[in-house]
């Protein structure tokens, strides 16, 4: 029978061919009834059934699972996106979304309304709480510091972490007294102990005000909130300090100053003066200190308050140090081939705590000694007393490390921070020098006096030498003499003067009486 | 649906001609046979001549382990072999499973296939 007969026949073709049809426009939940028949035609009818409620079954599966995976999808979406705007320690705004908010409120200000104020923190001494504390200790502090930032910010303004210890708060829609009151309540906030397992520490912050105005750009907003607070740094830190524009000219000057510095290194503008140190008691030179001068081609002669302070914030105090050491030792190993210094002869040579931080500095001072044929007990190194205080491992162990190479140490500018004289006997220091705010004040101030001479006591109980810095008349140098100070240091035996004019110096020095005592720097 | 134990050792469960077989009557059945069988694998004869319907949710529940240790589908219509056809191949049954059209030869098969050994 042709296919058109058995259609003719049999009505169940028609009723198949519809819900064919009704299967292919998609209505999978379609079906068919069979006949009591059972045959060929009900079978297809029944496959067709069956194969219509598994794909229906199937697609309902497949469009959960693409529900499911568009959901995982959106999730991680937004995950990625929460990542690449916040703080992953913190959760705070990171420094890419804090500058898309500064943006949109700058742009605001542009259309009428008030400009935003950016308020620049970085904690003072996070480096000793992560030295001190470890990481882990470290990041349990910024935590908290983040947290009670967002406490003193309000709901619509920006806190964010910008990297290490350096935070940011945008303050919107505030006049300036609003905006000052969040930093002093931040300022407020940080000053409260953070507990720390079972240690408390002390997260106190510098903080530097720029307010905005129409046309200024997110970055330069930035930069000079950053440029207020290293100016706040600076003040004394723990405090607040608000941009103007005298700033941002010596911030530029700065950086040029830093520019030139870094071409002086290696264009031979800085030159070394020396200083000398006499022994109180026969008025004879023991030792001389190097004090690095630039010999700037357009500014003259720069003070080293001016560049020292720029070398350490850039790092190239680490290259600097190395240049005075070896020049200066160089310059000993000449005096000692030419000048017959006595035994007791010592060069003072000051060491920033970078350098003491960094690994190299006695392998470079061991080489230094060897190529110049200077005996290591000829060299002090000096460090300052604040310098000190952080009191860091790594620094410790230097010291110890330069005392094993037979290389003498002192403290320098002593009475300047808090340390006691019990901490520094436990340290391999030979001498402490009495920083000259103290001794400044011995011949005209009866309280100065008492305090220097009970210094100078304690000095000599624990077996320390002490020198007095800043001694500029002969009242002061008699009076120091007579408290049992050992050496003296400062204008009234001789300012800094050049290379050659010491060595004149020195060779006047050689006939003065006494001049053969041994040095009496402990070590 | 009628579940008994045959003489020959087997199970037989029949479906009643033109039943729906949905996946609560699946789950029915599929108690009944483990009833039946006590805690022992048997081989199972389904006598689906003239079943009206097999759900999707139905096969689900066959493609379980049950205690049957074989499984032969007898049926006789073209409608049967489609059913039997979708149980098998959409939803893999755990067991040896195949579909006659004779009793006599499904029996047989069983014995051959379906036997569990003795212990």
């Amino acid at each position: 029978m042709s296919v058109v007969n058995q259609r003719r026949e049999d009505p169940r073709l028609d009723r198949l061919l519809e819900f064919v049809v009704q299967l292919a426009a998609g209505d999978l939940a379609a079906r068919l009834e069979t006949s009591p028949r059972a045959d060929s035609v009900d079978a297809v009818v029944m496959g067709l059934n069956m194969l219509a409620e598994e794909l229906q079954v199937l697609y309902c599966g497949l469009e959960q699972h693409v529900a499911e995976r568009t959901a995982c999808l959106e999730q991680a979406q937004a995950q990625l996106r929460h990542q690449a705007l916040s703080d992953a320690l913190t959760g705070l705004a990171n420094r890419t979304l804090l500058g898309d908010r500064m943006g949109q409120a700058l742009a605001r200000t542009e259309r009428g309304a008030r400009a935003p104020t950016l308020l620049a923190l970085d904690l003072d001494g996070f480096k000793l709480i992560n030295d001190s504390l470890g990481h882990a200790g470290g990041d349990t502090v910024l935590v908290e510091v983040a947290r009670r930032l967002l406490a003193v910010a309000r709901e619509t303004d920006t806190v964010a972490r910008l990297g290490g210890d350096e935070f940011a708060i945008l303050v919107v829609d505030a006049d300036p007294d609003d905006a000052l009151a969040i930093a002093d309540r931040a300022l407020e906030g940080l000053r409260r102990p953070v507990q720390v397992g079972e240690q408390m520490t002390w997260a106190a912050a510098s903080i530097g005000v720029c307010f905005g105005s129409r046309g200024q750009s997110a970055d330069s907003l930035l930069r000079d909130a950053d440029t207020a607070m290293y100016a706040a740094k600076r003040r004394g830190r723990n405090s607040i300090q608000i941009f103007g524009p005298a700033m941002h000219t010596v911030a530029l000057a700065r950086l040029q100053t830093a520019e030139e510095l870094h071409y002086a290194l290696m264009d031979d503008q800085l030159i070394l003066h020396y200083q000398p140190f006499v022994d109180l008691a026969t008025g004879g030179i023991v030792g001389v200190e190097a004090l690095v001068r630039w010999l700037h081609p357009q500014r003259g002669l720069v003070s080293p308050i001016e560049f020292i302070p720029i070398a350490e914030e850039t790092g190239l105090i680490i290259e600097l140090g190395q240049w005075v050491a070896l020049d200066a030792i160089r310059q000993l190993g000449q005096w000692q081939e030419k000048v017959p210094l006595p035994e007791s002869f010592r060069m003072h040579v000051n060491v920033s705590p970078v350098q003491f931080r960094s690994d190299n500095l006695v392998p470079f001072i061991r080489h230094a000694l060897q190529q110049h044929g200077v005996p290591a007990s000829s060299l002090i190194l000096e460090i300052t007393e604040t310098g000190l205080m952080t009191d860091e491992a790594d620094i410790v162990q230097t010291l110890w490390d330069l005392r094993s190479e037979g290389v003498g140490l002192a403290i320098d500018d002593f009475g300047t921070g808090y340390s006691s004289i019990s901490y520094l006997h436990r340290l391999p220091v030979g001498a402490v020098k009495i920083d000259q705010s103290l001794v400044a004040g011995i011949d005209t101030d009866p309280q100065e006096h008492r305090l220097v001479a009970a210094i100078v006591q304690l000095i000599d109980a624990v077996n320390l030498t002490s020198i007095a810095e800043g001694v500029e008349t002969a009242t002061q140098a008699a009076q120091l003499r007579a408290l049992g100070c050992a050496y003296g240091q400062g204008h009234h035996f001789s300012g800094p003067v050049p290379a050659d004019e010491m060595t004149e110096l020195l060779h006047a020095n050689l006939g003065r009486p006494g001049n053969q005592q041994p040095n009496r720097i402990k070590r | 649906m009628t579940v008994s134990l045959d003489p020959g050792g087997f199970v037989r469960l029949w479906w009643a001609p033109g039943v729906k077989i949905t996946g609560d009557l699946a789950r029915e059945a599929v108690v009944a046979v483990e009833q039946i069988c006590a805690g022992r694998r048997r081989p199972m004869l389904v006598d689906m001549v003239a079943t009206g319907e097999l759900t999707r949710a139905a096969r689900v529940v066959f493609a379980q382990k049950s205690a049957a240790s074989a499984i032969a589908l007898l049926g006789k219509s073209a409608v049967d072999r489609v059913i039997a056809n979708f149980a098998l191949g959409v939803s893999p049954v755990p067991v040896p499973t195949r579909f006659f059209t004779s009793e006599s030869v499904a029996t047989a098969w069983l014995r051959d296939v379906g036997r569990e050994p003795e212990a």
